[in-house]
């Protein structure tokens, strides 16, 4: 009796202890950059989330875009990242070929295997996140740029939004010069300008559309067809204050003031996403419908039909994060992103799930065709795990050939110089 | 005469020189010296700050690197430029409005406040407000267009290469102006007024008494102020890292400090960035020590 | 004899009208930028970017002010943050006070081994580039588990080489004989530091005081890798953070910028009379 009953307190002690440890919490960080209305719908589902598995917590810590990659760099560095974050694919490709994040756990969140997660989405959606035939992230968006246009502008210089809209980069010159006001050499109002740090997603495929490449087919030398460089080169000249004075980089970014109507901006390059940002931002506009999407021009003797490349954000988890933190952290994402419709709508961000494709609604959306059609001629942004390196270096060349008037060709060789060297020294 | 007593004293003090600069030293310790003799110890490897693969020795490779490298040259060259761009007007020009501060009778501290005043706002504070008198439809471009008579002309403050040297230049010798104006202004002060009344008397007019008199004894407090204004401009980073960010090129301004900072969190070159603060340490202490020598010689010969 | 006095007296008189004429417009210059962040705040932001300037706001523009306050998210986060770099910034300040002059009076005032090697050391540390120990830095602090807390904010600064420096060099020309006779009355060693020599320091840590205070009020780089909830953050960290947000209005930036300076200029002008005199004799950088 006596042993009975102490082998029982002994085993419910046991069950009691085991109960403890099953139930303690696991605390998940997120890190992610700002976005004022996903942020509104994700402290949502982390609540939600935390409500259905209480032993889970979770915290959400927000950066902005600009700031975030250097903040996971030293983060990951120091072995203190977080254990889910997402940033631009360009940069997340190389904590992947570094094995810093961890392969999805396809069955923590109901699919049997890497082939059954990928069918449920666009073909080709993990093509960019796949090693060793594991998937390494799971897209919170895809993201092409197209060119918005607003109408107003349009008519006031005597254009016909709906005809006279450029086509070529050549037309986008000279439209740009009809739309542009000065005040002496201080432009007051722009026809278009470019969105500068992203020169891997917009002004790359400028060079493929001439032929011209970044890296050769084996990647081991820098720089294809200097021809097509050096004409990009010019034509970045030609609009900037040493060629046609149409634009710059140190004009105030052109997206952000796109949406206030405010008589500064014609046209400016981005994605989907701009609506949901107009929309907050002047409803009026967005309401009047005096804006449209137009696509991604090409020069006249391109030889590549190439549309601005898109990108995307993917949702990975640390490498380091215990197996336990990992599932939960692949539960949390999926629960996350099976979301898909109300991230559209709220946040205007495209996730490439089959079923939100396949949605009648999904094409009726605004301009979705304009981006669609884009996206068909497009590729991914170039991936290298130094790409986010050798951005920095097209950044510089640009920048000297259009503000400090240096010669192209000095400007290649200085550029081919730079991204060789990082080639050739492998470490 | 007391030699022992003497002594124990000596040690007792010795004793509590020690308690009194402990606290100071564990945190330099900890947050200063532990951190540069990793740098120094990190630049002799090379290490991909996202890789998990151990770091590889390599030596002295990173420093023969950067002495062949022209991207670390052309940061040395836009160092010495922003410092002796920054640091010779700084230092003439703060003396210049001491001595005339000095030299009038009223409204010496509203002059001082006035100049003192950019000190008081944050780098952030002022990278918002110059960038956005640089924008070319700012305030820059309309004041030189009204002092050069010309209308509508951009000066490209942000974007060509002399111009962009220029506004860095201009956004430092603002904020720092005012400071070192009020420390020249009480190295004047300091000088006894009998030894000013005595040049006076003996048919001193103002030139000669700032040559010959003011001068000489501001020595050690010009020594203080081209020390800490050698250090920090060397050492600037904000000011070129906010514009580079603002969309102005880089290589105009890339100096040292954001090099390294690219190097490291861009590029992901540990190895490379410590190498290059290492030589930025050593020349920076190389100045330092020197001008304290030369001070120190100074101060001695005036007593 | 006559006729060149009043030569003389003339020539005094317009180097003084020049002096003041230079004075003043230096003045101007200086003063513009500031006048422009003023005004530019209670402008709405289509009139900030006008050419010209217009230098008068057309009635006060509260919305700016309003909308600064309140946040890209509505949350008044502004005010926890102004918090937080008041409480870093304050308590960074009286402790490098603290720790400045006890370090600078032990190494004036005291002779010991190794003095020169430690002064050396400290001076060394003021060459330091941040970047360069940034990393270093920031694994010790994480290891010592400081990621978002005020001390993860606060520790590293507390040490301040140039206080050491500045504290050093007023207190070696503080009188020994006060010193020795507080001694031979029988005073212990801390009385002496905390009633003799720091309560007539008064200038020199007035200065220090602001200079502390002002680099944490400024520090951007740190808090940036320490702080990640929005709840620590500083407010360098929200200018920024609105800077990069969708609707970064000039307006709204130029009134945040005011109310961010609010606190530095009310400490200015509490200090001021400490070390800006209209003799310049109090100050206490006396090189």
């Amino acid at each position: 009796m006596k042993k009975t009953s102490a082998l029982l307190l002994i085993a419910l002690s046991l069950l009691l202890a085991a109960s403890v440890v099953g139930a303690q919490t696991i605390e998940l960080t997120y890190w992610t950059h700002t976005d004022d209305n996903r942020t509104v719908i994700e402290n949502r589902y982390i609540e939600e989330f935390q409500a259905m598995y209480p032993n889970v917590t979770i915290k959400r810590v927000v950066n902005e875009a600009s700031k975030m990659g250097d903040l996971m760099l030293t983060a990951f560095s120091a072995n203190n990242a977080p254990d889910i974050f997402n940033l631009p694919i360009e940069q997340e490709y190389g904590y992947m070929m570094h094995h810093r994040v961890a392969p999805v756990n396809y069955k923590a969140i109901g699919y049997k295997d890497a082939q059954d997660l990928a069918s449920q989405y666009m073909p080709g959606t993990f093509d960019t996140v796949t090693m060793d035939g594991q998937i390494y992230g799971l897209p919170l968006e895809l993201t092409n740029w197209s060119i918005y246009i607003n109408k107003n502008i349009f008519r006031d210089a005597g254009l016909d939004p709906e005809t006279d809209y450029p086509k070529t980069w050549e037309e986008m010159i000279e439209v740009a010069d009809k739309l542009t006001l000065r005040n002496g050499e201080i432009i007051t109002r722009r026809g278009f300008d470019f969105r500068y740090p992203y020169y891997l997603v917009a002004m790359l495929p400028m060079v493929e559309q001439l032929g011209g490449q970044l890296l050769s087919e084996d990647g081991k030398t820098a720089i294809v067809n200097d021809e097509a460089w050096i004409q990009v080169f010019e034509w970045f000249r030609t609009w900037g204050p040493h060629g046609r004075n149409l634009g710059s980089p140190t004009y105030t970014a052109a997206r952000k003031i796109f949406n206030m109507d405010n008589n500064d901006i014609a046209m400016c390059l981005t994605g989907f996403y701009q609506q949901g940002r107009i929309r907050v931002d002047n409803p009026e506009f967005y309401d009047s419908g005096e804006w449209m999407v137009v696509p991604f021009p090409v020069f006249e003797n391109a030889v590549n039909d190439v549309g601005c490349s898109y990108y995307g954000h993917f949702m990975m988890v640390n490498a380091q994060a215990s197996a336990e933190k990992q599932e939960w952290a692949w539960k949390f994402i999926a629960y996350m992103l099976d979301h898909g419709w109300e991230y559209l709508e709220t946040v205007n961000i495209i996730q490439p799930r089959q079923d939100l494709l396949d949605d009648p609604r999904y094409m009726e959306l605004p301009y979705m065709n304009v981006f669609m059609d884009d996206m068909a001629r497009s590729h991914m942004v170039f991936l290298h795990e130094n790409g986010f390196q050798f951005e920095r270096f097209i950044k510089e060349a640009i920048e000297s050939v259009m503000l400090s008037n240096m010669p192209s060709d000095e400007a290649l060789d200085i550029l081919r110089e730079r991204i060789q060297e990082v080639l050739d020294d492998s470490y | 005469m007391h030699r022992k007593r003497g002594f124990s004293m000596e040690k007792k003090k010795a004793r509590w020189g020690w308690v009194f600069v402990t606290p100071s030293l564990i945190l330099f310790a900890a947050f200063s010296f532990y951190p540069i003799i990793n740098a120094f110890y990190e630049s002799f490897f090379n290490r991909n700050l996202l890789s998990l693969r151990p770091p590889r020795f390599v030596g002295w490779d990173n420093y023969t690197y950067l002495f062949g490298s022209k991207d670390f040259w052309l940061s040395v060259q836009n160092t010495l430029i922003f410092t002796l761009g920054t640091f010779l007007p700084l230092l003439v020009l703060s003396l210049v409005l001491a001595v005339f501060i000095m030299s009038i009778k009223r409204f010496r501290r509203f002059f001082q406040m006035a100049f003192y005043s950019p000190a008081v706002l944050s780098s952030v504070v002022a990278a918002l407000i110059w960038l956005l008198i640089f924008d070319p439809r700012g305030l820059a471009n309309q004041g030189l267009n009204a002092l050069m008579g010309t209308a509508g002309v951009n000066y490209n403050w942000l974007s060509t290469t002399g111009m962009l040297r220029l506004s860095t230049i201009v956004v430092y010798f603002w904020k720092y102006i005012g400071y070192f104006t009020v420390i020249f202004v009480s190295g004047i002060g300091s000088i006894p007024d009998t030894l000013r009344e005595a040049a006076l008397i003996d048919g001193a007019n103002r030139w000669t008494l700032f040559w010959y008199v003011t001068l000489p004894l501001l020595k050690p407090t010009t020594m203080l102020v081209s020390i800490m204004a050698m250090i920090q401009c060397l050492k600037t980073f904000s000011t070129q890292y906010m514009f580079t960010n603002a969309g102005a090129p880089t290589r105009p301004i890339n100096v040292i400090t954001l090099n390294i900072y690219n190097t490291a969190i861009k590029d992901y070159r540990i190895g490379r960035a410590t190498a290059m603060s290492i030589l930025l340490f050593i020349v920076m202490f190389a100045f330092t020590w020197l001008q304290l020598k030369v001070s120190r010689t100074e101060e001695v010969s005036h007593m | 004899m006559n006729a060149h006095k009043t030569r003389s007296w003339r020539l005094e008189k317009m180097a003084t009208t020049l002096i003041w004429l230079f004075l003043i417009v230096a003045c101007i210059l200086v003063v513009i930028p500031l006048v422009f962040m003023f005004t530019a705040a209670a402008m709405p932001a289509r009139d900030i970017l006008r050419m010209p300037y217009p230098w008068i706001p057309e009635g006060f523009y509260w919305q700016n002010f309003w909308n600064g306050l309140r946040g890209p998210e509505g949350t008044f986060i502004f005010i926890r943050n102004a918090l937080n770099s008041l409480i870093v910034a304050g308590t960074v300040s009286a402790f490098t006070v603290l720790f400045s002059s006890l370090a600078g009076y032990g190494l004036a005032k005291f002779e010991f081994k190794g003095r020169t090697l430690v002064f050396m050391l400290i001076m060394a540390t003021m060459m330091i580039p941040f970047e360069a120990i940034m990393i270093p830095l920031y694994m010790v602090a994480m290891r010592m588990g400081l990621q978002d807390t005020y001390t993860g904010l606060i520790l590293p600064f507390l040490a301040n080489a140039f206080g050491v420096f500045l504290m050093r060099q007023y207190l070696i020309t503080f009188p020994d004989e006060i010193l020795d006779a507080a001694r031979i009355d029988g005073a212990s060693e801390p009385r002496i530091f905390s009633r003799i020599v720091l309560p007539s320091s008064g200038s020199a840590v007035a200065t220090l005081a602001i200079l502390a205070f002002r680099s944490q009020w400024d520090s951007l780089l740190w808090p940036l890798l320490v702080v990640q909830s929005d709840e620590m953050k500083t407010i360098p960290l929200y200018i920024t953070k609105f800077m990069a947000e969708t609707h970064s209005d000039e307006g709204i930036m130029m009134a945040i910028a005011v109310m961010a300076s609010i606190p530095m200029i009310v400490l200015f002008l509490t200090l001021s009379k400490y070390f800006i005199n209209k003799d310049g004799l109090t100050s206490a950088t006396k090189g």
